[in-house]
């Protein structure tokens, strides 16, 4: 069928874009706020990253093999954490490690079950499938994580007086903290809940309106939309509890002592 | 060490050559307490003074394993506390912190805390647990329905103590009981405090900088300066006839005794 071919994009299209962000930075000079040149340096980032990965996808696509689909995954996790790590300054003690376990748990579990089980693809591998589902679980696993991290840190520092009060009661350390680790995790989960109450009102995802682009029926992109969004609010809720629940203890001592 | 440090008969606490060494966020270390050496007496009150900054707090959170020692060792009724389970040991030794923390809900809700933590069935407000530690705070039965968090601050500081009692803990510890309060606030809790330690049924142990609540409560003074213990004696004899230039004068600065 003619419609399920996507038009493609040359060099000469891919310069006519380029000239809409030569219109924002025109406008950013205009209003003189000095963001051209950072606007055209990211634009330029933007590519470049890109290019890298379509190209390493091409490579990943072309070789009929598991190893380099799961070595892309760990690539993609560790990044993941590496911008969680750097988007925060305060970090719980044993950050990485706290935090690089529970998006590999987290994500890969609900990956593997929503792979396997919701959309049951064959060889499971399949990167088509694999890569973008998993990119697009880590990366809302990994805003999840980091707002859950920085969340508690927060708590546990601000609840000190509440913490100790409690210790000299006779709490654990896991009694005294859990009013700071409810909130963390409410606070990890909350965004997430509120874009899939906006979520096609508000804004059209990107997966599906990719979908619709390269020819899928509208109908299937919309199931393929709602199944992902479920995978990705159980990915934040188990990453984000692991690393509560992993987390405060690394604030106490054996002795229910707050470091 | 001296031979004043040892005591005579098995003291409630004796304190034994503790040392502390803390790490600021610099990373350099700091020596808060300094071969400190003490013991209290069962069933009295021991009040331990000093200017801020001389290690009060950080000697008195040692005695409920807040916190541990760097070195040395601390004994209740003979035994090294460090083998003490802390859940144990706080039932045991009971703290009244400085700022008075009030957890949400009802006075009532905030004396059944150490009862939920212990995993204990819950005293009503007609219980004896509870009559029992309201009388000894000079609190009101009417107040144990009204929010916790609404009481003014001499009420919070009262709760605070008829909370820290709830456990039957033979050995009381006081962080600075007064010092958020106003004067005349104070002296009426002061008051309570004098009833309760001088019953002889529980041994008290103090931190404050008030000379005057010294006075008031304490059988014993420890003086303490620069994390060194440089004084102490009965509060009558010291108070009356300081031996050291230091003890002398910390008590001639006139701070202590405005009102």
């Amino acid at each position: 069928m003619e419609k399920s071919q996507i038009v493609p994009i040359d060099i000469l299209q891919l310069s006519l874009a380029f000239g809409l962000i030569l219109v924002s930075a025109g406008l950013a000079r205009l209003m003189r706020i000095g963001l051209e040149k950072q606007l055209l340096w990211a634009s330029i980032r933007m590519v470049v990253q890109l290019l890298a990965t379509g190209y390493l996808l091409h490579l990943v696509f072309a070789v009929n093999s598991p190893f380099p689909v799961i070595l892309m995954l760990f690539a993609m996790t560790l990044f993941s954490l590496q911008v969680a790590g750097g988007r925060i300054k305060k970090k719980m003690p044993h950050f990485y490690r706290v935090v690089g376990s529970s998006i590999i748990i987290g994500c890969g579990g609900v990956t593997f079950y929503f792979s396997l089980l919701v959309v049951g693809y064959t060889p499971w591998f399949d990167p088509r499938y694999l890569i973008p589902l998993a990119g697009m679980i880590i990366g809302n696993a990994m805003n999840g994580a980091a707002l859950a991290a920085e969340r508690l840190d927060s708590e546990i520092h601000d609840r000190r007086d509440e913490i100790e009060t409690a210790l000299c009661l006779g709490a654990t350390s896991g009694q005294a903290s859990e009013s700071a680790v409810r909130k963390a995790f409410g606070a990890a989960l909350i965004p997430t809940m509120n874009t899939m109450a906006a979520t096609g009102i508000v804004a059209l995802p990107g997966m599906m309106t990719g979908q619709i682009l390269s020819g899928t029926e509208p109908a299937v992109a919309v199931r393929y939309q709602i199944a992902i969004i479920f995978a990705i609010t159980c990915a934040v809720a188990v990453t984000s509890f692991m690393i509560i629940i992993q987390g405060y203890r690394k604030y106490f001592t054996k002795a229910h002592q707050l470091k | 060490m001296n031979s004043a440090d040892k005591p005579e008969k098995e003291p409630k606490i004796w304190c034994d050559r503790v040392t502390v060494i803390k790490r600021n966020e610099n990373g350099e270390s700091a020596t808060i307490l300094d071969d400190v050496s003490l013991f209290a007496p069962e069933g009295e009150s021991t009040c331990i003074i000093g200017p801020s900054g001389s290690g009060k707090s950080t000697l008195v959170r040692l005695f409920n394993r807040l916190d541990d020692p760097s070195s040395g060792a601390i004994y209740l009724k003979g035994e090294d506390i460090s083998g003490i389970d802390p859940l144990l040991l706080r039932k045991r030794v009971a703290m009244v912190m400085q700022k008075p923390f009030m957890f949400d809900g009802t006075v009532l809700a905030n004396l059944q805390r150490s009862f939920i933590y212990r995993g204990a069935p819950l005293p009503s407000a007609i219980s004896p647990e509870i009559l029992r530690v309201l009388e000894l705070a000079r609190l009101s039965a009417k107040i144990l329905e009204r929010s916790a968090r609404s009481l003014s601050g001499g009420e919070q500081q009262r709760v605070n103590l008829a909370r820290a009692l709830t456990g039957e803990p033979e050995l009381l510890l006081l962080d600075e009981p007064t010092s958020a309060l106003d004067r005349p606030t104070a002296d009426h809790l002061a008051a309570t405090l004098h009833d309760i330690c001088s019953s002889g049924r529980l041994t008290v142990i103090m931190v404050t900088h008030d000379l005057r609540l010294a006075e008031h409560t304490a059988d014993k003074l420890v003086y303490l300066e620069n994390g060194k213990v440089i004084e102490t004696g009965e509060t009558a004899g010291m108070l009356a006839d300081p031996k050291t230039t230091e003890f002398g004068l910390f008590m001639a600065e006139p701070a202590w005794r405005k009102d």
